[in-house]
């Protein structure tokens, strides 16, 4: 406790923050002497004008076409700045009769973490404090039977003298408790030499971009809808940061900015969409958009590309003859959590 | 409204004066409060980084005093609902006493939200005309309906009834009682939507179950009373304000029995829950047991169900409920029984593990830990502020001075000060 | 009169939460007037020679600026494994596929309109290109190395790190030797059951022979790896039989392990993960408070 209390005092007294009070007493002065009004209008240079657009601006799927690129142009111009280099931040809407959809193989899946690491070059994630990753790989157990534990169990079985209504039989077998297969009991933080080990297999889990997403509808600002193309999308600018989404989403696919996200210049990736991947702010949600500053030009998603088993597909749910349609025509496959409905447009499936 | 502005002077007049104690106590409060402010400015400009939420629990110290503080405000309802529906004349002499607290708890559920919200510089994107309000998909969009307007009636209720007081005017029952009857029914929405709010997410098993909205409202009317009598107890001893044995009385009755209900629904949601003992159950058992050898929550639902079963039990002998010592320890026991079970029992174990299994402790660090205590600093503040000033107008000590208004007001509105009694606000119903 | 007033003092209500906001916001945003500099990552170089799926088999060294559109190297790759995490340049290093029989069932997906390119396989085989104009043949031309007169399996003399035993080639478990696969005459060829010679760069004409589903599968887009355009007759690299699977080795491994990216980082306040391990199996043994039958004496 001690600890935890030096380590806190250390995180709010740093020399930065010194600054940062000053600023926010000269600001506040300023602020009491002319009001926000004069704030606005002293300030010449285009940084703030454009700061005071960004926060009175609408939400993106209400505003005109003149607005969007009004805003794009701003975050254009404000990350060039910021990551010294010409980043682009791209508009572009759903392309027509397309309706994305997913699949992955569960079977030929070796848990080796690589599209987690994709989709973190692609995305502009927070690096670290906070680590964000939307992709989360889960190591199941293939299951693990004995026959020395045939006669154990509750009550206690044959094996144990001290039972005596052992006529009964047991109720809860000796071998119950143990996990195989599909059980969302599995490690996360697996860190074997090699992959994929003997006993286990991998599922991993992103967001599930589903046609009935709970996370739409707890929104209370609706910075969260469903796009044309099937996906769940977030105006980052619009999110109020209530974490209503993040309780909501069965798939843990959300995740929350902390604070302010860490992310080097040289890693951040210049080709950016307005709703995708373009860098966030601290206090907001994010998730997976299925790559959509991709998808939308016709590239694959960088977790697919990434997957050295081929176990990801992806395609049109529209066209007959697209990879992942031919897979829910020729494959066994199932939704995760099909019982809650949300009728998700990720596929698992097994050859 | 020369009248109004008048009312407002000698209220804050009188207010300001008070003893060495009096101030000391406000000095000490307006310090903590400073910490609300302070904790609240980091969050704006750093984010919540220094909490201890993440990913896998996303909600912890602020949203268990958010739910917990719901509670409280509805509670108020057992104040209002035996004075007005049941005409309890020694509850109807204070009713205002329960409007404030109702006030103070919807005021302290907002200094929680704003501590809850990772951009509240963005709040304005809520409200309907320059925002977007998802009404009514959204059930916190319900929430911040109900809340809102339950402060709206109980600040209506409450100041029109000491305005009147102050001026000696009658109470325009037309106006006063059904604004009254519906903060009566308002009272239970708002614990009600609160429930909503969290158990119509079947991503937290936990908490999906049809019993939440009851099992908030029979602990609300347990720990709310609780907390009422607390602030009677100390108002009796600290202020010249008559408060009748009855009223305390009936209150701990409501509170014993709402815990004796609150308590078997516990129960059968533990049963329920641990009989089969599905994946779904799992939360439950690592709240109650502990899983994987992760345990940090298990003392405390004990300790909350100790306090409870053991307040419950010594509530039932009515000599121990009339003695006021021993009943304030009572209820701190519950305050405090439910405050955990709202918050360790209920808001934290519900994110573990994760809806894919994963199981990961939480702590709240000491930043918001301080925030909260600065939270309920300002809470407590407003409380005494405001009960002050309403004890004033109830002992008669602000009170306007009839002879200017004859000289005012006379001809726009009907006096009938001289007959008016003050501390006895019985006496302004006409049709009684 | 007033409902004016409250009128008004929603509006202000209204207009302080939208100045407080304002502030707040400000003050947030100039809070980071310095652009995130790069910190910890400066000195770290980033890996040039990286592996695609196949560890120590399919190299693939980054370029730098291979998209100057957008400053994209050609790959980026694990700091960690090696393994390449993303490409800039899905085509990089390709060349058209080549000719693909007909499938002539719509159904089953006949990509005849499928813009496909492989990266050849053949500068990756480090025996092939140790000559680099003759090849395999610069041993194998029938005077160095004989050609052998029959498919007998026998021992070979050389290549062991290719195949151990030959005799005991995995593929196929015994029904398979060397020559049914590998050209006896033109070592640089694979050769068909029909005797037709087919270059190392096209594996699927080959392996499709036998395996014809998995074949179709990998025609359909279902087995197998493609990047580049997700739209049907788009512009698609196809990763080919031999980029996944060793076909010398394939009964052991079908893919042979690799080492798996970092695991994420803990929970705020998790110290370890020890918890996890304790799903399943280890779990139950403690749910059921019966000691040991039998206390082991062996260990």
């Amino acid at each position: 406790m001690s600890e935890e209390k030096k380590e806190i005092a250390q995180d709010i007294h740093t020399s930065e923050e010194d600054k940062n009070r000053r600023d926010f007493m000269k600001d506040m002065g300023a602020a009491a002497l002319a009001g926000a009004a004069a704030l606005l209008t002293n300030s010449d240079d285009a940084e703030a004008t454009s700061t005071w657009a960004e926060f009175f601006q609408k939400n993106y799927r209400l505003m005109t076409e003149e607005e969007k690129k009004d805003a794009i142009l701003r975050l254009e111009q404000r990350y060039s700045e910021e990551y010294g280099k010409t980043v682009t931040v791209d508009g572009a809407p759903p392309m027509k009769d397309v309706l994305f959809g997913y699949a992955l193989n569960i079977q030929k899946c070796i848990g080796c973490r690589r599209c987690v690491y994709a989709c973190v070059k692609e995305n502009n994630q927070s690096r670290n404090n906070p680590e964000i990753q939307w992709i989360r790989v889960i190591r199941m157990e293939k299951g693990n039977f004995s026959t020395e534990n045939m006669d154990k169990g509750y009550p206690a079985g044959e094996g144990d003298q001290t039972y005596t209504n052992k006529d009964y039989g047991i109720q809860v077998g000796g071998n119950a408790y143990i996990n195989a297969g599909v059980t969302l009991e599995g490690q996360h933080y697996y860190q074997p030499e090699q992959v994929p080990e003997k006993d286990a297999f991998y599922f991993p889990i992103q967001c599930m971009q589903c046609e009935k997403p709970p996370c739409v509808k707890v929104c209370p600002v609706r910075t969260t809808y469903r796009e044309p193309d099937g996906i769940v999308v977030i105006d980052y600018n619009w999110c109020i940061g209530c974490r209503m989404c993040i309780s909501a989403c069965p798939y843990w696919a959300r995740r929350f900015n902390w604070g302010d996200p860490n992310l080097p210049a040289q890693e951040m990736n210049p080709k950016t969409h307005y709703l995708g991947n373009r860098p966030r702010m601290r206090g907001v949600a994010e998730k997976c958009t299925f790559c959509l500053q991709r998808t939308r030009q016709g590239r694959y998603t960088a977790c697919v590309e990434v997957c050295p088993v081929g176990a990801r597909k992806f395609g049109n749910l529209l066209d007959p003859g697209s990879e992942v349609r031919k897979i829910l025509d020729r494959k066994r496959v199932f939704r995760l959590k099909a019982d809650l409905n949300t009728y998700p447009k990720f596929f698992y499936f097994i050859d | 409204m020369t009248l109004l502005i008048k009312f407002a002077i000698d209220s804050i007049v009188y207010i300001l004066k008070g003893s060495v104690k009096f101030y000391a106590w406000l000095a000490l409060l307006g310090f903590l409060s400073l910490i609300y402010f302070f904790g609240l400015y980091q969050q704006l400009v750093h984010g919540l980084i220094f909490t201890n939420f993440n990913d896998q629990v996303s909600w912890g110290l602020y949203e268990s005093n958010f739910i917990f503080l719901v509670g409280v405000a509805a509670a108020a309802v057992t104040v209002v609902f035996p004075a007005y529906v049941y005409h309890h004349k020694q509850l109807k002499s204070i009713v205002v006493l329960g409007e404030m607290v109702a006030i103070t708890a919807v005021t302290m559920v907002i200094l929680f939200i704003l501590l809850h919200l990772g951009r509240a510089d963005r709040l304005w994107h809520i409200i309907p005309g320059i925002g977007i309000f998802n009404f009514p998909n959204s059930m916190l969009t319900w929430d911040v309906l109900v809340l809102n307007v339950y402060l709206g009636l109980n600040v209506i209720c409450a100041f029109y009834y000491l305005y009147k007081k102050y001026t000696h005017q009658p109470l325009n029952d037309k106006f006063y009682l059904p604004v009254v009857y519906i903060s009566i029914v308002w009272a239970l929405s708002i614990h009600t939507v609160t429930a909503f709010l969290i158990n119509t997410m079947p991503a937290r098993p936990m908490w999906f179950h049809s019993m939440m909205p009851i099992k908030f409202i029979s602990t609300a009317f347990a720990s709310g009373p609780a907390l009422i009598i607390i602030a009677f107890l100390i108002i009796k001893r600290t202020t010249a304000l008559k408060i009748e044995d009855e009223a305390i009385e009936l209150l701990a009755q409501i509170a014993t029995w709402c815990l004796g209900i609150a308590l078997f629904l516990a129960m059968s949601e533990i049963v329920t829950e641990l009989y089969p003992s599905t994946e779904h159950s799992f939360s439950l058992k690592y709240l109650l047991f502990g899983k994987h050898g992760l345990s940090k929550l298990v003392p405390w639902i004990w300790s909350s169900f100790t306090l409870n079963i053991v307040a419950f039990l010594l509530l039932l002998n009515p000599n121990f409920r009339k003695n006021h010592n021993k009943l304030l320890i009572a209820c701190v026991m519950i305050f405090v029984g439910v405050w955990i079970e709202k918050g360790m029992g209920l808001v934290v174990p519900a994110y573990i593990p994760t809806p894919i299994g994963e199981f990961s402790e939480y702590t709240p660090s000491l930043f918001e830990i301080m925030n909260a205590i600065g939270a309920w600093a300002l809470g407590l503040m407003m409380f005494t502020i405001l009960a002050k000033g309403a004890i004033g107008v109830l002992l008669g000590e602000i009170s306007y001075d009839s002879e200017a208004v004859k000289k005012s007001d006379c001809d726009k509105e009907p006096l009938v000060c001289h007959s008016f009694c003050p501390g006895h606000p019985s006496s302004t119903g006409k049709e009684k | 009169m007033k409902n004016a007033n409250l009128t008004k003092i929603s509006i202000g209500a209204v207009g302080c939460l939208l100045l407080v906001g304002l502030i707040s916001y400000k003050l947030g945003y100039s809070q980071n007037p310095e652009p995130p500099k790069p910190k910890e990552q400066q000195n770290e170089q980033p890996v040039t020679d990286c592996f695609e799926s196949r560890e120590g088999y399919t190299s693939v060294t980054r370029v730098e600026n291979a998209v100057p559109q957008y400053g994209y190297p050609n790959v980026k790759c694990s700091q960690t494994t090696g393994g390449v995490l993303w490409w800039g340049n899905p085509y990089d290093g390709t060349i058209p596929m080549g000719e693909m029989p007909a499938i002539n069932d719509a159904a089953r997906g006949d990509y005849a309109t499928e813009e496909a390119v492989v990266k050849p396989r053949e500068p990756q085989l480090k025996y092939f290109n140790l000559s680099p104009d003759q090849h395999c043949a610069f041993c194998h031309n029938g005077k160095i190395v004989p050609f052998p007169k029959d498919k007998k399996p026998r021992l070979l003399a050389a290549h062991q790190d290719i195949v151990e035993n030959s005799l005991q080639l995995m593929h196929g478990r015994g029904a398979f030797w060397c020559l049914d696969c590998h050209s006896a005459t033109n070592r640089n060829k694979l050769i068909d059951h029909q005797g037709n010679e087919i270059s190392f760069n096209q594996p699927q004409r080959l392996c499709g022979k036998c395996h014809g589903g998995v074949y179709i599968d990998w025609r359909m887009g279902i087995h197998g790896k493609r990047i580049g355009s997700w739209i049907k007759g788009g512009k698609k690299r196809w990763w080919v039989c031999t980029e996944c699977h060793n076909p010398h080795t394939v009964q052991i491994n079908r893919f042979n392990p690799i080492k798996p990216e970092p695991a994420p980082a803990l929970p705020r306040g998790t110290q370890n993960a020890v918890p996890e391990a304790a799903h399943g199996n280890v779990s139950h043994k403690e749910s059921f408070s019966t000691p040991p039958a039998n206390p082991s004496t062996g260990h």
